[in-house]
């Protein structure tokens, strides 16, 4: 039997964490949710192995998403790490390039699209 | 006794402007690589299914309305190790979504000193093995 694909969901916004893990989970994906970059810095520094990660940009304080991008980047294997953000700007777009952030997907997100996203990601990672 | 494996490095180059492709023809030659220009989306996916490219410098803007982006897109998925450089006029939020989303390492300027251009390219290419063989040179499209 497949390996269920498992993906992390971090936003501050309760409703938006569980609005997309109904949407994976859906798909067959095992989803976990963290309302914060804290919790979710925990659970990727605590040997939680997920194959993508999904995270807001402005939740404790603005573009701290980026640390959470930071942390999942470091990891092995690499999970694929998507951004999701109503405030891109030049200079935290160009941190997530320059970070090598798989995906930006901005706010109001095309569900469709980010499930595309994702699962070309995981189909491609490493 | 077999010939020794040779590793030059292959780019491509991808501009509508044929000035453009031959200073960064002269500029990646001069650096030990083989060049390969291509004007066009076509001409660029042919080059892709008969070169294994370790850099791609592409213009976001091809000749006959050609859409550079995807292109690199496409790059990064047949050759995720390459460095993949795209040149574009201007630097804002919707170019650096498109840059992330393509799986673009990094972008330039589109007036950039190509000189400047490969000098990155060749600075941030990941190390890997290359499986060209060819001397260095150029092959135009």
């Amino acid at each position: 039997m497949a390996r269920q694909p498992s993906l992390l969901i971090v936003d501050d916004e309760t409703n938006v964490a569980l609005t997309l893990q109904m949407v994976f989970e859906r798909d067959g994906y095992a989803v976990r949710t963290a309302n914060s970059c804290a919790s979710a810095l925990k659970l990727l520094q605590n040997g939680h192995q997920f194959d993508a990660v999904i995270t807001d940009l402005n939740m404790e304080k603005e573009n701290i998403g980026l640390e959470v991008a930071r942390a999942a980047l470091q990891l092995h294997p690499k999970p694929a790490v998507v951004l999701c953000t109503g405030y891109a700007s030049v200079d935290n777009s160009a941190a997530a390039l320059q970070m090598k952030v798989d995906y930006l997907a901005t706010k109001p997100v095309d569900l469709d699209e980010l499930k595309r996203a994702v699962r070309r990601l995981m189909a491609f990672r490493e | 006794m077999s010939e020794p494996i040779k590793t030059t490095k292959t780019a491509l180059i991808v501009h509508a402007d044929m000035s453009v492709l031959s200073a960064f023809q002269s500029s990646f030659v001069s650096k030990g690589y083989v060049a390969i220009l291509a004007r066009d989306l076509p001409t660029a996916l042919l080059a892709l299914t008969q070169h294994f490219f370790d850099v791609a410098v592409i213009s976001s803007r091809l000749a006959e309305g050609g859409d550079g982006w995807p292109l690199a897109g496409v790059v990064h998925l047949i050759f995720p190790k390459a460095f993949v450089g795209v040149l574009t006029p201007e630097t804002n939020v919707l170019t650096l979504q498109a840059a992330i989303n393509n799986g673009v390492t990094q972008i330039f300027d589109a007036s950039s000193n190509p000189d400047h251009v490969v000098n990155a390219s060749l600075t941030g290419q990941q190390a890997g093995p290359s499986k060209t063989s060819s001397e260095p040179g150029t092959s135009i499209h």
